[in-house]
Formats: structure tokens, sequence, C-alpha cells
């Protein structure tokens, strides 16, 4: 029994990983977009307090922030079918879409209401008072100023979900945590393989910290 | 201009405004002085419908809302008729100087962007900021932050500009500045009404003066008649203590 690592094997696999890595973050922008949208109509639905759409809001929050994501992403694959033929032809790339999407709108949605709900009372009176609607309101002074305050927060859930994606290769989907596990499988080098694809999230995710830096000193230039 | 009629505010247990009637003129600048606490600036936040009233009508430039069948359509119809000043200046604060001022006629006014921004320049200038058009709000001190929020207001091309205190949160160094714009605006016959502690201006430009407290108006006249001769007891009162106080701290700083 080889005890060693095998380092030139890490080397060798990286560059056979970093292809699939494509698939990872296809999954994690559009995974992303949709939450974001998702969040920010729930966010308004919940500051307004909206009849009926708020307590609907509240509970899709709930559960999804109340259940595992991996079961989330099974109920949506492997258990929606069976209840609506129509979703039998979802592919699994877009379920673990749909499921990250979901699941992550339920956070986002909270971060983003809190920001909302940050932003001085003044910004809104100051906007009425020159006439504009509260939805012009909204959208033109005050989520531009949440967007600064939930910016950090926001990137910190993109992140989690670029690491989230991983889970997606339950469902069968050929992204990089897929790959190394069938590298592992295959040679039965199974440190260096999830060595190798732990070492590609961590890069990925720090270029994206950094853009996050960049991002909130760009976003911060009318408060400095 | 201006009519209300029978306006009344309660805060919980609390009555702020007591069936408030009165009107102003086109052209009029009214003056609104009182105590501390009497409900001034809640019947100017009425106005601007920033608070709801419980009772009574407002009618400004031929537009009325009842408080007990107000809609949003209607209120914001109502607010497009005046503009306010904050006490606080309330500038956007991740806009500019120039996109503050531009706002309104962009989003409200729909006015072309490229227009819009040039109308506000030239607003801005009136107000002598031309050369702070760039500026976010934090960058400027307060007397300018102040005659950002006039600027806003004067674009909105209401009727009426409403003044909430517009000097009390400023540092007295930048009072005066403040003060000239508005004096400029009265002399061209901008209908303002202004809710202020600073007495020497009141006198100075008002053309009616508006006597509160307990939330109720005393006594109302012209300003010659409010400070040199008042008829209420209650108006007298705190005609000669603001006038008294103003001497005093004039002595003070004098020492």
């Amino acid at each position: 029994m080889q005890t060693s690592l095998d380092f030139q094997y890490i080397i060798e696999l990286l560059p056979i990983l970093i292809k699939y890595l494509g698939v990872t973050m296809e999954m994690a922008f559009w995974g992303f977009f949709f939450a974001l949208i998702i969040a920010v109509a729930m966010a308004i639905v919940r500051v307004f307090k909206l009849p009926v759409a708020n307590q609907l809001a509240s509970l899709f929050i709930s559960f999804f922030r109340g259940t595992p994501l991996l079961v989330q992403l099974f109920l949506l694959y492997y258990g929606l079918p069976q209840l609506l033929p129509i979703f039998s032809g979802m592919n699994a790339f877009s379920a673990a879409v749909l499921g990250l999407s979901l699941h992550f709108s339920a956070y986002m949605a909270e971060s983003i209401r809190a920001a909302i709900l940050g932003i001085d009372k003044s910004q809104m009176e100051a906007c009425l008072s020159i006439g504009m609607t509260r939805l012009q309101a909204m959208r033109r002074i005050i989520l531009p100023q949440a967007s600064r305050v939930a910016t950090p927060s926001l990137m910190n859930y993109f992140i989690d979900m670029i690491k989230s994606t991983s889970l997606a290769f339950t469902l069968g989907v050929a992204e990089i945590m897929a790959k190394a596990q069938m590298e592992a499988a295959s040679t039965f080098k199974f440190f260096e393989s999830f060595l190798a694809v732990a070492l590609i999230y961590w890069v990925v995710v720090m270029f994206f910290t950094r853009i996050q830096h960049l991002l909130e000193i760009r976003l911060n230039k009318a408060y400095s | 201009m201006i009519k209300v009629r029978n306006l009344s505010k309660s805060f919980a247990d609390n009555i702020v405004l007591k069936s408030i009637d009165f009107d102003v003129l086109g052209a009029e600048i009214v003056v609104i002085i009182g105590p501390s606490g009497t409900g001034k600036s809640t019947l100017l936040r009425c106005l601007n419908y920033l608070e709801t009233p419980d009772t009574g009508s407002i009618e400004i430039a031929g537009v009325k809302v009842e408080a007990k069948n107000a809609t949003p359509k209607k209120i914001t119809h109502l607010r497009k008729q005046s503009s306010f000043v904050f006490q606080n200046y309330s500038l956007f604060a991740n806009k500019t100087a120039l996109q503050n001022v531009a706002e309104s006629l962009i989003s409200v006014s729909k006015m072309a962007k490229h227009d819009a921004l040039k109308e506000a320049e030239s607003v801005l200038r009136q107000v002598g900021l031309a050369e702070k058009l760039d500026q976010y709000p934090s960058q400027l001190s307060g007397g300018q932050q102040q005659r950002v929020g006039i600027a806003r207001a004067m674009a909105c091309q209401g009727k009426v500009i409403l003044f909430d205190e517009p000097t009390s949160s400023l540092d007295p160094e930048w009072v005066d500045e403040v003060l000239a714009v508005m004096k400029q605006l009265a002399k061209q016959k901008q209908t303002m009404i202004v809710v202020t502690h600073e007495m020497q201006f009141a006198r100075e430009i008002a053309d009616k003066v508006i006597f509160m407290e307990g939330g109720s108006i005393v006594e109302q006249g012209t300003a010659k008649q409010i400070f040199e001769n008042p008829q209420h007891q209650r108006t007298k009162e705190f005609v000669a203590r603001s006038t008294k106080s103003y001497t005093s701290a004039f002595d003070s700083c004098m020492l």
C-alpha cells in the first residue's frame, strides 16, 4: 500500500478538472441570477407587507431555510416529476439551478429586506416629497442604496453558492465534483483527487472574494 | 392657493393638531412660529402628506384631498403641487448634487435626461452651487447640502415650497447662506410656508405670521401685527420671550 501523496497525479488532474469548472460556474451564475430576482421580489413584498403575498413569501423563506439543500434538490429532481409529470422533462442541470435559486433566494431575500429597512426613512420621505410613487422611490433611490448595504452579504451567498453547486453531482450533473469523484473511483487516489478539486474551489472563491472587495470600494464612492 | 380646513392629527392618545384652518394666497410667504412640540412641523408634513391627517381637507392649487377618502393616487397628485425642504436636508445619499436636483424632473416630470440635467444645473447655479454639481452630499457642508435641498424643491416646480426648520440643524456659520437663498426666492414671489425659530428672519420676509401653540393656531396676522402688536396673551409672551432670549444670547456672546 502506497502511503505517500502522489503530487504528480494532482498536477495532471488539475487541467482535467478545470475543464468541468465551466459547468460549475454556469450553475452558480444562473442560480445566483434567478435567486437575486426572486429575492428582490420577495424582499419588496415583505417590506411593503402586501397581503397574502407577504404570508406566502414568509412560508417560502421558512421552508427553504428550514430544510437542507440536498433534500430540496432531491425533492425537485426525483420527487417533483412524480407529482407533476410536466417536470419529468427537466434535466439535472436545470433542476440544480432551480434548487440553488430557490434555496439561496430565501436567504438573500432576508438580507435584502434587512438592507432596505436599514435605509433611513428620510430617504423615502424625500422621494415622496418630490412627487415620486413608492415604487419609483424603491427602484430609483432605496434599492440602489440598499444594494450597497447588501452587497457584502450577497457576495457571500454567491461564493457559498459556488461551493454548493458541488451537490449537483448527486443529481448526475457532470460538473467538477462529479469528475473528481469519477477520477478518484477509477484510480483509488481519493485524497489527491479531492484535494485537487478543493484547491480549484479555493482559488475560484479567492478570486471572487477579491472582486467583492473591489465592488465594495466602488459602491462606497458616494459615502467617502 | 392653499386651503386647509378642519385638519386634525393625533399620534396614539396624543392630539398634535386640533382642527386647523388657514389659507395661503399665491406668492404669499407664510411663517409659522411657536414653541417646540406644538405641531408646526406636523402641520407642514400633513400638507405634503408625509403624515396622514385624521380628519379635514387640504387643497393646494386646486387639488383637494379629504382625509376620509384619500387614495394613493390623489395623495401623489396633491404632493406634486408642493415640495418640501427638510430640517436634516434628506438629500439622496447615493446621488450627486446635480442628480439630486434632476431626479424629480426625470422620474416625475418625465423630462429627457439631458434636459433635466441642464435644468438642474441652472437651478443649482441660482443657489450658488455651480461649482459643486458632481459632489455627493457627504462631500458638502451643511449649508451647501441645505441649498441643494432647496434647489431640489425648486426644481419640482410645485406651486408652493414647504420649509421645515431649514436652518435648525445647521452650524451657525452656515445659517446665513441658507436664509439668503430663501430671501432670494421670496423676492421671486415664490409661495412659501416656513416653519422656523429664526425670528429676525420671520420678521423680515413674512407676509403672514401664524403663531401656533398646543396644536392650534392661536393668532395670525402680518409680521408687524404679530411681532409689534400681538393681541393674544400667549402670543405676547412668546414674542417677548423669543426676542428677549435673542438679546440675552447676544449679551452672553459679548461677555
